[in-house]
Parts: C-alpha cells; structure tokens; sequence
C-alpha cells in the first residue's frame, strides 16, 4: 500500500477544480475590495477599469463599516438565519413525534409533508407573497376582508351585538415593508425547511431504544420527562446537523429576499453585496470579504461542533 | 388502569386528526398554487371566485406564449442533467480514492471541500461576472452553467458518495485488486454495481439542488442559457396581474422535482446527512 500515487491521481481533478473555483474569484474579490472601482462614473472615467494606480487602501472597508445598511444587512442576516433555524428546529421535533407514531395513511402524510423542500426559491417566494400573504388580492387579504364582513355583521346582532361592536376592523398586513418581508422571508423559509428537519429528525427517533422507554416507563417517569431526558439527548447529533446544514444554505439566501423585498430596504448581506455591485465594485467587494469572514467565524464553529461526528 | 385506556383510545383518534392536519396545512400552499393555476386571471383575484370557478387549462396551453416556458425548460433539463454527469464522474473516482485508500489528510480535504460549500456566492459575484463576460466570453451560455452548477454541489456530491462507498467491505476491493483487475475495472465491475442505489440518489439529489438553483442562474444568464427560475424571478413583477398564468408556470417549474422527490425521500436523508444520521 504504499503506492499514493493513484489515489492522488484520482482526487487531483476534483480538489484542482474546487481550488481554482474557490481561489481566483476570491482573490479577484480581495484585490478589488483595495482599489477605487466603480462601472460609471462621468467625473473619474480612471475608476471604471480595475487597475492598480487607483489604491484605495482600507478606504472601501471604511466606507462600508459607515454605511448604515452594512450592521443593519449584518443584523438582519443573522436575524433571519437565527429565525429559521429556532422554527425548522422547535417545529420539526414537535412534528416529527407526532408523525412517527404509526396511524393510518402515514405514508401519504410523509410526502404531503416533504413535499415544500422540493420547491424551488423562486417559486416560494412568488407563491407566498402574491398568493398567499398579499393584502389585498392574497388569502391573506381575503380572509381579512371576509373577517370583517362577518364581524360587521354580527354587529347588528341583538344580544350579542355590544359585544362585536368593540372589535375593531382588522386590517391586513403588507409584507412588503423593511421589517414585515423580513418576516415574510423566514416565514416561506420555515415552511420550505421545516420538512427538511422532521424527515432527519424521523429517521433517527426510529432508531432510538425502546427498551430504555419502556423500562422508564415502568419506573413512572412520565412522557415528559421521557422525551426530556431521553429522547433529546438522542436527538443531539441530527439537531446539530440540521443546524448545520441549514446554516450553510441560509447564510446565501438570495431569492427569496429578492423576490419579496425588492427595493424595500429588507435586505441581508447577500443582497447587499448585489445593490453595491450595481455601480460600486470596490464596496461591494469589502462587502464580499465581511461576509466571507462571518461565513468562515460560523464555519469553524459549525464544523467543530458536528465535523468530527461526520467522520466516525 | 381505566384511565390510561381511555387516554390512549382518545389519542388514537386524535394523534391521527393531528398528524393529517400538519401534513395538509404544510402541503396547502402547493396544493393552492395549483389551484389558483385552473383558474383565468380574473377569477384568480376574485374572492367571488376563490372556491368556486369553471376551470380551465388554458393557463398551461398559453404558457409557451406567454412565458416562452418550453426553451427554459429545457434549459434546466440541459444544465442540470449534464452537470450532474459531470459531478458524478470527478466526483466518483475521488471518492473512490478517498474511501478505500485513505491517506492521513482525506479528511481534511474533506472537511474543507465543505468548507467551500460555505464561501458565500455573493463574495465572488462580480469576479464571476468580470471573468466570464470579459475574459473568458463564455457568459450567458449552457457551458457556464453547467461548469458552475457542477462546481457548486461538488463538495456534497463527494461527501455523499465517499459516506456510501465507505459502506462497502474493504474486503470486496481488495479481492478484485488481488486478482488483478485494473483501477478503473475495480470502479466499473465492483465499486459501481455494488453503490448502484447510493450513486443513483446522489445523482437525484445533485439534480434536485442544481434544478432549484437560483444565484448563479440568475446572475451569469440573460436569456440564452437562463433557466426556469430565471423565467419565474423575472417575472414577479406584475403584482397581482396575472396570479393565474403565474401559478400554471409555477405549476410547471415545479412538478417535476416534486414527483422526483417524493420517490426518493427515503434515500434523501442518509444523502443529506452525509450518513450521520440512521
């Protein structure tokens, strides 16, 4: 076995390709985020090839720590991305207790469960938003509206009619402003990943011991206290994985955010980059370069935590 | 006793009501977007119409007119089919390697091809855009998607395959490098028979990722290689405008990755958890 070479010879491709893909947008990006950059400019024509004589510095890195949407995009990424992971998680534990008892048609359950991962961005986030929540030709508007009639009804109602006379008109909420499609965004998120951890979280409730449940449940430990103690430290490893994994597609959510808020000032450090680089190459760069350091922070932690459970 | 009886009799009519209704609220929203795709424009935002309606398919018969659906369609079919193959084929041999001939860095390597997973796209967009528009002059084609597509779910389909191969007795490998058989008739006459059904999901889950992939085929297309989530985000705009002739294009963007997917649920979870979970 001590012949390497073939070995090597078979990953060289695959570890080449990653590497050239990883590491010369990447420095372009690093380079970039050091020199005055911008597409147009009628003033400084200089700026709008990339080139050495326009050194910038730290200055992009400057400008963008003063910009106020930088620490709001930062805030709001690591809001929605903390979000949805608290949701799919707390969700997907309660849903996949409840679906991994056996009763009639579970099967159909299962997919009609697992079937919104399968969405694709684009289409969740023009579903939701136009069919779903909008407020006025949406179910959401609709449901509001026929609320109203109802109550408005029930005013003229003889005994009771007091009673409904002090509730107000509802009105529908517009997910299209700064904080509201930021809740929309982790709403559509939710529902697209939530199945995503019930079906991880299924798969390992199944191969939990049994015998351990039923000896506790001899003892009279209730069900609360089994699932407590027993069952959630069982499900330690494939939470974390969750997390995991969700954290390494969430970060990037792009679509979504896109679809929902464009223009709207909801926005993540992705859609961020993507609103410098419209004119400001250089910001948007700097920009580029914060986010790969908070990807990295998140990486290290991330693969620390579970990395070494994956290789056993 | 009685009361534990009557507790379990009461949730065995419960569990069931509650186990359904989770499953049907999570699977309304897909099942409202087909729906509203039966009904004209006009009924769609007529909550006259919101149960009631005459349906009709004319929302899926205009839909080349309309959204020129067909072209894109391909588009997906082209791109993702070819770079899944081409994921498969470096992806094998490299997992091959790294799951019968360790070395005391494959795990490292490992670990950091995952790593690359984590690089945010957008670092690199406007590198990406410069490349492959001024130096390269291959934006906008079916090549370019299909090189970045492959790229980006490289590191999952390695770690997918490299946690099936791994499945596979050490024994069996050496058997056949015993008797002589080549590297490459190893890979094709044991390996591959024998990781038949974990290539197959990997090949079917890197399908699944590259069809809803929605940064790189956004941003490096415009028309002639777009693909259909370019088609759907492009055509967001006309907020309420025509919900119906949406919802049918909707419809057929994502019907066929939902049918997949249900077939391959099972194997999903052993794929996505790189084996970590059982």
């Amino acid at each position: 076995m001590a012949d390497r070479t073939l070995p090597r010879i078979l990953q060289t491709p695959a570890v080449l390709l990653l590497l050239i893909w990883m590491l010369v947008p990447l420095s372009m990006t690093l380079y970039f985020s050091f020199i005055r950059y911008v597409l147009n400019s009628s003033i400084r024509p200089e700026w709008t090839k990339p080139a050495l004589s326009n050194w910038r510095g730290f200055g992009n890195y400057e400008y963008v720590l003063n910009a106020k949407d930088f620490w709001f995009a930062i805030q709001n990424s690591v809001f929605i991305v903390a979000s949805i992971l608290v949701l799919t998680v707390v969700l997907g534990l309660g849903i996949a207790v409840l679906v991994n008892k056996s009763f009639p048609g579970r099967g159909i359950v299962r997919v009609l469960l697992i079937s919104p991962f399968f969405v694709m961005p684009a289409v969740n986030g023009v579903l939701w938003i136009n069919m779903i929540l909008d407020p006025v030709l949406g179910l959401q508007g609709i449901a509001v509206g026929g609320l109203n009639i109802l109550i408005d009804g029930l005013r003229d109602f003889p005994v009771l009619g007091w009673f409904f006379n002090l509730w107000p008109q509802i009105e529908p909420i517009s997910f299209r402003a700064t904080q509201t499609s930021a809740y929309a965004v982790i709403m559509m998120v939710t529902w697209q990943w939530t199945p995503f951890a019930v079906l991880i979280f299924m798969t390992s409730l199944q191969s939990e011991d049994e015998s351990q449940k039923e000896a506790a449940t001899l003892d009279g430990a209730s069900p609360w206290s089994q699932f407590i103690n027993l069952t959630v430290p069982h499900l330690a490893r494939p939470i974390a994985i969750v997390i995991m994994i969700q954290s390494i597609f969430h970060l990037s959510l792009y679509a979504e955010i896109e679809i929902v808020s464009r223009g709207n000032g909801n926005k993540n450090l992705p859609y961020l980059i993507g609103e410098f680089a419209n004119n400001n190459i250089g910001a948007a760069s700097a920009t580029g370069i914060f986010a790969v350091i908070l990807a990295n922070i998140i990486a290290i932690f991330l693969l620390r935590m579970v990395g070494k459970s994956l290789m056993d | 006793m009685a009361t534990v009886a009557q507790q379990s009799k009461l949730s065995s009519i419960l569990w069931p009501v509650a186990a359904w209704s989770i499953g049907l609220i999570f699977f309304f929203p897909i099942f409202w977007l087909v729906f509203t795709s039966l009904k004209t424009d006009q009924d769609a935002v007529n909550p006259e119409h919101l149960f009631f309606f005459t349906p009709t398919l004319d929302n899926y018969t205009n839909m080349t007119q309309n959204y020129d659906y067909w072209k894109f369609a391909m588009n997906s079919v082209i791109t993702s089919g070819f770079a899944t193959l081409f994921a498969l084929i470096v992806g094998v041999p490299a997992a091959y390697a790294m799951a019968f001939d360790p070395s005391r860095h494959t795990k490292d390597i490992l670990m950091w091809m995952l790593s690359t997973k984590m690089l945010p796209a957008a670092a690199v967009l406007y590198p990406m855009t410069f490349l492959t528009k001024n130096t390269l002059g291959i934006f906008d084609t079916h090549f370019l998607v299909i090189l970045v597509l492959c790229l980006v779910n490289l590191p999952i389909v390695i770690w997918m395959l490299f946690t099936y191969f791994k499945e596979i007795p050490k024994e069996i490998i050496e058997a056949g490098k015993m008797d002589g058989v080549s590297t490459w008739g190893e890979i094709k006459d044991i390996l591959i028979p024998l990781a038949w059904g974990g290539i197959a999901s990997t090949a079917l889950l890197t399908f699944i990722f590259c069809w809803n992939e929605a940064y790189w085929t956004v941003r490096l297309t415009t028309f002639n290689a777009s693909t259909l989530s370019t088609l759907i985000e492009g055509n967001r705009a006309p907020e309420g405008l025509f919900f119906g002739r949406l919802s049918a294009v909707s419809t057929a963007a994502i019907a066929p990755i939902v049918v997949l997917g249900w077939f391959c649920q099972k194997q999903l979870v052993a794929g996505l958890t790189f084996g970590a979970v059982k």
